[in-house]
């Protein structure tokens, strides 16, 4: 009984001095300090947020003058929208938009399908081999894709396909998706899909009425990765595409300052153009946004 | 297990409904014996066919053409080593080295300290709403192209009436010739790539410090650590995998720049920014030394196969 007593009042005399401890942690420097530190460091964040956001302003403002001296200041009374307006009646960017959405969307579509096929057989279905394929497939994303630019290009001009949609879709698919979505896939239960077959479901009716809809959110990860490295792509159009009425609109942009160096007001409105198609999916879909580029970063 | 061969043959013939509640059990036990052990199959070829063509044979093809003298018309010749022993007497290219190095140098410690003290801010102060439009507004540089980066930043750095030239000139400094002097171009463009990395390598850090347990911060609060002192020993230890992996992406991704320096300097000046892509890019599509580019290519490859590797080993010996 005594040494009962004894244990609980060392016990809670140990957990009030903890709790007095902890509140001391949290103000090492007294009273005050918490609340001048906190602002402090929303201030530094508001800097940095501020820094983050500048240029792509001065972009906007650059691009709503009829100027070829940069201000940093809007004056309204300059405001109009004649770059956009040369933009696309004058520089092609309504073709280039045609080709960028239409090569984002067939990159997007067929990316998923491709790589949920793919990591369907090698989560449920693997056959002989399909261990040693699939170590294959992860050793394939080690490869940068400036080292195999060369040889791309000589194939894709070999089979006749530079300047068209193919050639600038199909270098976009990787084994990446296949990684991504497998490890997804082995939640789901073999049970579920064994139930399914024996229910008389073709392989086909199971993985496109059960497997592939539970495999949403990471089809809708890796959409968003290959919307933004599709859309963003630069090197390979650079070099794949001669045709001006074939350009995407990064390439487009990065002609408009080749050319017209020095007339700010209509590269920035490209570059409007170009930033603001991932800007507004980015507002639709943050979240979705942020986990499907982080998740790229597996990719290594 | 025991069943063997006799369970396995039969199964396919087994249609009637007393079997089926053994036959899942038999197909886990001997998945290669079964009829439909190739069901699997078609579903990869697709994705097998456009990775040899895009992946595979290129890879090849590459190597290849590293031993050979290749312009864009005619066929490869074969040079053996020749490209690769030139590559070593290769001032320019020994340049384009030296300038990624430095790059690398200047962008990879940069963008992964704020990064980590960004969010590690955000994870111990700021988990409200208004930490959330941070991190959001800091991601969207990330999310811009490279091309639309180096334009903007371009502009605004340019010598004659770059943005931050007129603002210096109005306040009666002197104009800097940001992207025209040798030495600060490859600082300005590393500079830039901090810019646009931030967002990206804060979210990957702060999506792991939600994962440290509370009990070490408390623990190290009870030893008398203050802010700093359980960064040091708590956060940063504690996410040596994430810096594993942020170190080993920004060095990676340094090693392939090209959009940046194509857009903002074009190698220049004077070859001060000229990085190894700029070189594959120029000898392969420019100069239509094919053979030569894939030489480079591979030198690239191996580099960043050795970066890769080297930063895995040293991350991991720092745990012991």
């Amino acid at each position: 009984m005594k040494t009962d007593i004894v244990e609980v009042t060392t016990r809670s005399s140990v957990v009030v001095d903890k709790a007095a401890l902890r509140r001391e942690s949290r103000r090492p420097q007294g009273r005050g300090w918490p609340r001048l530190a906190d602002s402090i460091a929303a201030t530094v964040l508001i800097v940095f947020c501020l820094m983050a956001l500048l240029p792509f302003a001065f972009m906007v403002v650059t691009s709503l003058q009829r100027t070829n001296v940069i201000t940093i200041f809007l004056d309204p009374a300059k405001l109009e929208l004649s770059n956009y307006v040369r933009l696309f009646t004058e520089n092609g960017f309504g073709a280039a938009l045609v080709t960028s959405i239409g090569v984002v969307v067939l990159a997007c579509v067929v990316n998923a399908i491709v790589c949920s096929f793919a990591a369907y057989a090698f989560a449920k279905r693997p056959f002989p081999g399909s261990e040693a394929l699939f170590w294959l497939y992860v050793a394939t994303m080690m490869v940068p894709a400036q080292v195999t630019l060369i040889p791309l290009f000589t194939i894709m001009r070999d089979l006749g396909l530079l300047n068209t949609w193919v050639s600038l879709f199909l270098p976009v698919i990787n084994a990446f998706g296949v990684f991504l979505i497998r490890q997804f896939m082995s939640s789901i239960p073999d049970e579920m899909l064994e139930a399914a077959r024996i229910d008389g479901a073709s392989e086909m009716q199971l993985f496109f009425r059960i497997v592939l809809p539970s495999m949403k959110p990471v089809i809708v990860a890796l959409t968003i990765f290959t919307f933004l490295t599709t859309w963003n792509d630069f090197l390979w159009p650079l070099v794949s595409i001669t045709n001006d009425r074939m350009q995407t609109v990064t390439l487009a942009v990065a002609k408009l300052q080749g050319r017209l160096l020095t007339d700010y007001g209509i590269i920035m409105a490209g570059a409007t153009v170009s930033f603001l198609v991932p800007l507004i999916v980015y507002f639709v879909l943050q979240k979705q946004f942020v986990e499907g580029v982080t998740s790229s970063s597996v990719k290594g | 297990m025991r069943t063997g061969a006799g369970a396995g043959a039969s199964e396919p013939v087994v249609k009637d409904d007393a079997a089926f509640a053994v036959r899942p059990r038999q197909r886990r036990r001997r998945p290669g014996k079964r009829a439909g052990q190739y069901v699997g199959v078609p579903f990869v070829l697709p994705s097998l066919v456009i990775l040899m063509v895009v992946v595979i044979i290129p890879i090849v093809m590459s190597l290849y053409f590293s031993m050979t003298q290749y312009s864009v018309l005619g066929s490869p010749t074969w040079v053996g080593t020749d490209n690769y022993t030139k590559l070593l007497n290769d001032d320019a290219f020994a340049a384009a080295l030296g300038n990624t190095v430095v790059y690398t140098l200047i962008s990879v410690p940069l963008q992964t300290v704020i990064a980590l003290l960004l969010a590690d801010v955000l994870a111990r102060r700021f988990r409200n709403r208004f930490g959330a439009i941070v991190r959001s507004t800091l991601f969207i540089p990330v999310m811009s192209s490279l091309v639309v980066v180096g334009v903007v930043w371009r502009t605004i750095l340019g010598t004659n009436d770059g943005a931050v030239n007129v603002f210096l000139e109005a306040f009666g400094l002197e104009r800097v010739n940001f992207l025209g002097d040798p030495t600060l171009a490859i600082w300005v463009v590393g500079l830039v790539t901090v810019w646009k990395n931030i967002g990206y390598f804060l979210v990957i850090y702060y999506a792991g410090m939600m994962d440290v347990p509370a009990e070490l911060y408390e623990a190290s609060g009870l030893d008398g650590a203050g802010r700093f002192g359980q960064l040091w020993h708590v956060t940063i230890p504690s996410l040596r995998p994430v810096t594993l992996l942020v170190v080993i992406l920004g060095t990676i991704w340094s090693f392939q720049v090209f959009d940046l320096v194509y857009v903002m300097t074009g190698g220049g000046p004077g070859g001060a920014t000229t990085t190894i892509v700029m070189m594959i890019f120029r000898a392969g599509f420019q100069n239509f030394q094919m053979g030569y580019a894939s030489a480079m290519a591979a030198v690239l490859f191996a580099l960043i196969l050795i970066i890769a590797v080297v930063q895995r080993k040293v991350l991991k010996s720092n745990e012991d």
